[in-house]
């Protein structure tokens, strides 16, 4: 299912693995990109050498393209908008912030930038600064989550900007593709199905409860502190919500108890500290499988679905 | 009308907040603004004056975006 994203990309399938702090290696990317879609390396709040790390072996294990993805609240984030350019890296994916001051360097070195946008506004700002395309992710997604549903910020998008779209958030397998493109997405991002992709290099306890959860296991915390994130609901997160509905505790506070929680999910599997992030649609991940099998199962289905599609038309 | 006086014009246009309680020190947090809403309104700065305004972490108080439009328009 070739769109015009695959054509100004080189990629096989329309869609990107999403870039998920402590998650998103050159394990994980490289299988993507090698299964035709396209990897991204997460730099989350990673300094320089350790992405630098990522990208040289990504290099090795693969020679599609591949993207790295920078969290713009990260205290390197600067660090790593320049690591991307040096390295050269064929895309470049934004989140958590507004990416413009970045871009001029990035098109310089000949990087494709697809930032994630929770808004209009921002999708036409950074259309404006010369992006390749632009993701419009609701907040079904796991990790930082904007107000928005997919259902109804990738339409607004789409009529917005002239950039190709894709979507991402509440996407799990062909249905969610199909949908996607009605809405008048050129492609898609998913995160949480990737998450038990066999190349995934994450802790089994995290794979486990995502294989484990129900349609109304995640929940949505750190909405007083002004970046909402999505995870599963574990002792972590209820007790993170308690805080904030305390107003005796300060948000500082709050931020100190939240600080390395992904990690101990990611690398140490620890169920009781630990920040498990998932999307919404973790209910409907059920299967180990790796990249390629994913990535050929979506497809499969989503041109099933689309197919059938016409049923409804005369 | 001053470039402050459009600014506070289009604030209390689109928010429906009282023109009289906009001073040149009010900042954007106090107006309940969240970053998206802060891009929404530069953007409508933009059209009123016919700008390209870059949105960085400097701007904070209606002082800091009525600077920052005299100039560009000085420039223009």
């Amino acid at each position: 299912m070739k769109t015009v994203i695959c054509d100004i990309l080189k990629i096989e399938y329309p869609i990107f693995q999403g870039g998920m702090a402590w998650v998103s290696d050159a394990s994980l990317a490289s299988a993507v990109s090698n299964a035709g879609g396209l990897g991204i390396i997460a730099a989350g709040n990673a300094p320089a050498d350790a992405v630098r790390t990522q990208i040289r072996k990504a290099k090795e294990q693969t020679n599609k393209p591949f993207g790295v993805n920078i969290m713009l609240m990260s205290p390197f984030a600067e660090e790593i908008a320049t690591l991307a350019a040096e390295e050269k890296v064929a895309v470049v994916t934004t989140g958590a912030g507004l990416p413009t001051k970045y871009m001029p360097l990035w098109l310089k070195a000949g990087i494709k930038v697809i930032p994630v946008v929770p808004s209009i506004g921002i999708a036409r700002m950074v259309e404006r600064a010369g992006a390749t395309a632009v993701i419009a992710e609701g907040g079904e997604s796991g990790g930082h989550v904007g107000e928005l549903t997919t259902m109804t910020l990738v339409p607004q998008i789409c009529d917005a900007v002239k950039l190709p779209v894709l979507a991402a958030g509440g996407i799990g397998d062909g249905r969610g593709i199909a949908a996607a493109f009605m809405l008048g997405a050129v492609g898609v991002q998913l995160g949480t199905r990737f998450l038990v992709a066999k190349e995934c290099t994450i802790h089994q306890n995290y794979k486990n409860k995502i294989l484990k959860a129900k349609e109304i296991d995640t929940m949505v915390t750190g909405k007083r502190l002004g970046h909402p994130v999505r995870a599963l609901k574990t002792p972590f997160t209820r007790e993170f919500m308690q805080m904030e509905y305390n107003s005796t505790i300060t948000n500082e506070e709050i931020e100190a108890f939240g600080a390395g929680a992904l990690r101990k999910a990611a690398v140490e599997g620890d169920e009781t500290n630990g920040c498990f992030m998932s999307g919404q649609i973790a209910g409907m991940v059920n299967k180990e499988q790796t990249a390629k099998e994913i990535i050929t199962e979506l497809f499969t289905q989503a041109d099933e679905v689309l197919k059938g599609a016409a049923r409804w038309v005369k | 009308m001053t470039t402050f006086e459009k600014v506070a014009k289009i604030i209390s246009e689109n928010r429906g907040i009282d023109v009289q309680s906009l001073t040149p020190d009010s900042t954007f947090e106090q107006l309940g603004f969240d970053s998206l809403d802060t891009v929404e309104m530069i953007m409508n700065f933009e059209e009123e004056f016919g700008l390209t305004i870059e949105v960085t972490d400097e701007v904070k108080t209606l002082s800091d975006v009525v600077r920052i439009i005299d100039s560009l328009l000085a420039a223009k």
